[in-house]
């Protein structure tokens, strides 16, 4: 092995400067091969309508039922509109579950919801049950088996077997050579961790994509995305602190365990709803122990030390308030809950309050916006918009302060180059240094620069590997958001649409920040670029919610973390 | 359900923002990139304030490579005798032209950036030879001056130095030093002295003479050692010698003042102004982001034993060694010369960025005064200094002393060209406190004469 990693560290520098100038046009290319095999399928899926039951009325109209969570109510953008002055705009909320099982709950309607003649709050459906819902009668008739089976039969196809298969050997084969092309620049001493480092994500990826084979749910585009930014991350390390290869490897490793861990427990959504409440007490859990316990580095106090390693818990509590905040249709409607999340999400913005996180604390902020109008309806938005005004409030009174120095320095970067500006402009310089194809990897100077491997890690990449294959490291963002987005049209419930869509904001707006901030488009707040930063926390907690994102994908047998009816063919009986 | 698969497009707001972000950026890398990558500090770009390559002499030796860090020549002599145009690791002498030509050398642009094979910097080329340089630094040995030799049809500097020069990699204590050993090592004399000229201005007022007094060169003068103005006043000019009747080919052979005298009272001040001004002989000359210090000429409306001094290289008279190199190459390119210069060429990436031009000086005087000029000092050489003093090459040139005043020992100066067509080469010798220009300088440039000549006939 040793010989093995010295055959590189000792090559001549001719055959290195060959290899750099063939692989820095070589590598936007596979990447971007990579990018579009993987990119194309998740935004191209069909979304049609799927029907899983009608609701058969008195005069044997029936009304296709499109979705597993369905608001019954005189609201025009209500699941099934009835358009009658006795029924509420939310009346009742129609749910299916895993079994097929049916339940009619009330939400709040003035005129209730009465199954065979008796008020009831919620209930379980039996067949002929009569629901009447302000006098309105009706019957619900699910698909049978054999329609179900046609639905999955007809359903857009995860994966092809073939397809993850080539994409994983293709992304394999962009890691060969950009570990190669470190371990011919490293210092000789960092060689052996460096390999390990790239070799230790190639593993893990396999590993996953045998585990997919086995479970036969081989749609591997999301992970194949987020392994490709774990390389570029550690190509960012194998710059800046090679030394640091094996800690985020191991970060990564832990990041997969908890990505498997939360995607099991969202594939059945009852779990699901009960781990919601193990996630809320983690979430604040996380974030008290880090103000009791906690250093305060640069400023903010978010960095807890254990037996000499550090963590930042609020990179975990963003996943926790994702849990949180997702929620199921029949809750939805119900005022109650929403008074729930808002008390929560004060607690939440107290504890960052103190602790002078400003980037966590925005992050949370745009994450509790995007729940907060996923979720209300007209009810909720005064007191949800009342919520975020206290929240901007403390932020400004409280955090701001501290972070109005990088504010001010914000598009006046080139007045204090060596001053406020220093990292940005030096994230500049060697971005345009770099041009479009990069220095070549290991002959950046951004390594000079705090945070290269994290906060500025975009300028090390451009620098070394070009802006190209920053720009495709940016639309990687960019299509788990559009994807999470797509996908809400087809979930079963709420639950995971806005579970996805928060995930993928927050990732959207680590990216937005971490990215736009370091070439001062943004203000520069030291937000993390999700998989990519060097950071264990935030690699742990950018796989949990890719988690998120992975369960929001519905196509048939795409996802592991979807549960779905035994396949067969439609002429199974 | 509905409604909250509606209200998920909020999402798309963030996926804007960062699209739109990023296409902000691309359009910012687009117009602004070459700024930034040019800023001051730009790491790949500068090098503690010089451009990050390789720079060499004209046959590629390499002189100093700014790619890392400065790392000079191996060759000590090398290293002494290109200090004052590749300066000091401190700061002491500048280096204009490694800063000016930073962009050149990085050769920045919008798909490659500033990449180059292999990571190594561009590469400069400068128009020295390494060679001639420490030809040059030896034959100056430990004198204090400058000597010169450009390529008058090309411009190019073949060899440029100034003494005393130092070791970048061995400094001397040059801030304690007391004995005036190294007095004036951070000053590139070449470029940022201004020296009293003595007689090799003379060229400057025969030129004047030829272009203005018809029958110049039929005019006898007579010397008696001296030309008195007012002899209460004691205005006089003397000469060395008492050189009785004297042509106007003798006077300048000779190098006698009292004829000079005499050819300034029939010029005048202003015209002797006005031929200097024509040319450029107290102007500045700018190459490759370095200036020269100005001259002086003052002697219009000055009294006649003024205008009489200042006709033979005294009075005000200041003359900067490249400006009045310079001059030399437009007598010897008939009127007409070529602006010197230091880099030949630069390349940075692939690509070849920058080649050097000549710059013509524009006439400075009609062929027929620059003929009989260099016929007159082919003749000094013929008559005076010895033709064998110069390698073989056919040498017209002027010497000059100048007193400093002071109790000094007088600056000693040697100016010419050659007319060989194969060897097209002004140059100019001053050496500070030397005996006279004769004596001391002639030496100095025969031995870099004779290895200019072995250079390019090899």
């Amino acid at each position: 092995m040793e010989n093995f990693i010295q055959a590189f560290t000792q090559a001549d520098a001719a055959y290195i400067n060959v290899y750099q100038q063939i692989l820095r046009y070589c590598a936007p290319l596979l990447v971007g091969a990579l990018l579009f095999l993987c990119i194309k399928p998740l935004l191209t899926f069909r979304r049609e309508p799927e029907i899983w039951a009608w609701l058969v009325l008195e005069d044997q109209r029936r009304l296709p039922i499109t979705h597993w969570e369905s608001v019954i109510g005189r609201n025009k953008r209500s699941d099934v509109v009835i358009n009658m002055p006795a029924i509420s705009r939310n009346h009742a909320v129609l749910t299916r579950y895993d079994d097929g099982s049916w339940t009619i709950a009330d939400a709040g309607s003035k005129a209730g919801v009465l199954v065979n003649g008796e008020r009831v709050d919620i209930a379980a459906l039996e067949p002929e049950d009569v629901i009447d819902i302000a006098g309105v009668k009706m019957k619900l008739l699910p698909i049978s088996r054999r329609q179900e089976i046609k639905l999955a039969f007809l359903r857009t196809k995860g994966a092809h077997p073939l397809s993850s298969l080539a994409n994983v050997l293709l992304l394999t084969l962009i890691q060969v050579l950009v570990c190669c092309s470190y371990l011919l620049t490293v210092n000789e001493a960092h060689a052996l961790t460096v390999f390990w480092g790239f070799a230790g994500i190639a593993i893990s990826q396999w590993a996953l994509l045998i585990f997919y084979f086995v479970i036969r749910k081989p749609s591997f585009e999301v992970e194949t995305i987020a392994f490709l930014l774990c390389t570029m991350g550690m190509a960012a390390i194998a710059a800046v602190r090679p030394g640091e290869a094996m800690k985020q490897l191991i970060a990564m490793f832990m990041g997969l365990a908890l990505f498997l861990g939360v995607g099991w427990s969202l594939r059945d959504l009852e779990r699901a709803k009960k781990i919601r409440y193990i996630a809320a007490a983690a979430g604040i859990g996380f974030l008290l122990i880090t103000l009791l316990f906690g250093r305060e580095y640069h400023g903010a106090k978010n960095w807890l030390v254990i037996g000499g390693m550090s963590f930042q818990p609020s990179e975990l509590s963003k996943m926790c308030f994702v849990f949180v905040g997702a929620s199921t249709m029949d809750r939805i409607v119900n005022r109650r809950n929403l008074i729930l999340f808002i008390g929560y999400t004060l607690a939440i913005c107290g504890c960052l309050a103190v602790m002078n996180d400003f980037g966590t604390a925005l992050i949370f902020f745009i994450a509790f916006l995007l729940i907060a109008y996923m979720r209300s309806g007209s009810v909720g938005t005064l007191a949800l918009a009342c919520t975020s005004l206290g929240f901007a409030g403390v932020i400004a009174l409280k955090i701001a302060p501290h972070a109005m120095r990088r504010f001010s320095s914000w598009r006046h970067i080139w007045e204090d180059p060596l001053g406020a500006g220093y990292q940005q402009t030096r994230a500049l310089m060697c971005i345009a240094s770099g041009g479009l194809f990069g220095m070549g990897a290991g002959r950046g100077w951004m390594k000079n620069v705090f945070a290269a491997d994290s906060d500025v890690v975009i300028a090390t990449l451009a620098e070394e590997w070009g802006l190209l294959i920053v720009l495709m490291l940016i639309s990687c963002i960019l299509a788990l958001g559009l994807f999470a987005v797509r996908s809400a049209a087809v979930q079963r419930s709420s639950f995971f649409a806005i579970g996805g869509c928060t995930a993928a904001g927050i990732l959207l707006v680590q990216a937005i920040f971490n990215a736009l901030g370091t070439v001062d488009v943004l203000p520069l707040t030291g937000v993390t670029f999700p998989f990519v930063s060097n950071g264990g926390s935030s690699m742990i907690g950018a796989w949990g919610l890719l988690a998120f994102v992975k369960a929001a994908d519905t196509r048939q047998s795409a996802s592991f973390a979807v549960r779905q009816s035994k396949e067969g063919r439609p002429d199974d009986e | 359900m509905n409604k909250v698969v509606s209200r998920a497009k909020i999402m798309l707001v963030l996926v804007l923002i960062l699209a739109a972000g990023t296409l902000f950026f691309v359009g910012e890398y687009v117009f602004k990139a070459e700024t930034w990558v040019m800023h001051a500090g730009s790491p790949h770009v500068y090098n503690k304030n010089a451009g990050s390559g390789l720079i060499t002499d004209r046959d590629g030796i390499l002189l100093l490579d700014t790619t890392v860090d400065r790392v000079y020549t191996d060759n000590e002599v090398l290293r002494k005798a290109i200090i004052h145009w590749l300066g000091d690791r401190q700061g002491n002498i500048s280096a204009p032209l490694l800063s000016h030509y930073a962009d050149k050398v990085a050769n920045f642009n919008l798909v490659s950036g500033v990449y180059n094979y292999g990571g190594i910097g561009g590469q400069v080329t400068l128009s020295l030879s390494a060679k001639l340089q420490m030809a040059a630094l030896e034959a100056m040995g430990d004198k204090k001056g400058t000597l010169a030799v450009y390529n008058y049809k090309t411009g190019e500097i073949l060899c440029a130095v100034s003494t005393p020069a130092f070791d970048p990699d061995n400094l001397p204590d040059i801030a304690g030093d007391t004995t005036g050993q190294w007095s004036g090592a951070y000053v590139n004399r070449f470029m940022k002295s201004a020296y009293i000229p003595g007689s090799i201005f003379k060229i400057v007022t025969a030129a004047a003479a030829l272009e203005t007094i018809p029958d110049i060169q039929q005019q006898t003068f007579t010397c008696n050692g001296e030309t008195v103005y007012n002899e209460l006043a004691g205005d006089k000019v003397t000469c060395l010698s008492n050189h009785g009747k004297i042509s106007f080919q003798e006077a300048l052979t000779y190098s006698c003042n009292c004829a000079f005298a005499q050819i300034a009272d029939q010029l005048g001040g202003e015209t002797l102004q006005r031929y200097a001004q024509q040319f450029k002989i107290a102007e500045s000359i700018s190459f490759d982001g370095m200036t020269t210090v100005t001259g002086n000429v003052t002697a219009a409306g000055e009294a006649p034993v003024m205008v009489a001094w200042s006709a033979i290289g005294q009075h005000k008279d200041m003359i900067n060694p490249c400006r009045y190199l310079t001059f030399m190459g437009a007598i010897a390119g008939g009127g007409v010369g070529v602006e010197p210069h230091l880099v030949n060429e630069i390349s940075g990436g692939s690509w070849k960025s920058y080649a050097a031009k000549s710059v013509s000086t524009g006439r400075l005087m009609s062929v027929d005064t620059a003929l009989k000029l260099q016929k007159m000092m082919r003749a000094n050489v013929e008559n005076y200094y010895g033709d064998e003093n110069f390698a073989g090459l056919t040498v017209c040139a002027k010497s000059g002393t100048a007193e400093v005043g002071g109790g000094k020992k007088p600056n000693t100066l040697f100016c010419g060209f050659a007319t060989d067509e194969e060897y097209p080469l002004a140059f100019i010798v001053v050496v500070e406190e030397g005996e006279s220009g004769r004596r001391t300088c002639i030496p100095i440039l025969k031995q870099v004469l004779t290895a200019c000549k072995e250079a390019m006939s090899s």
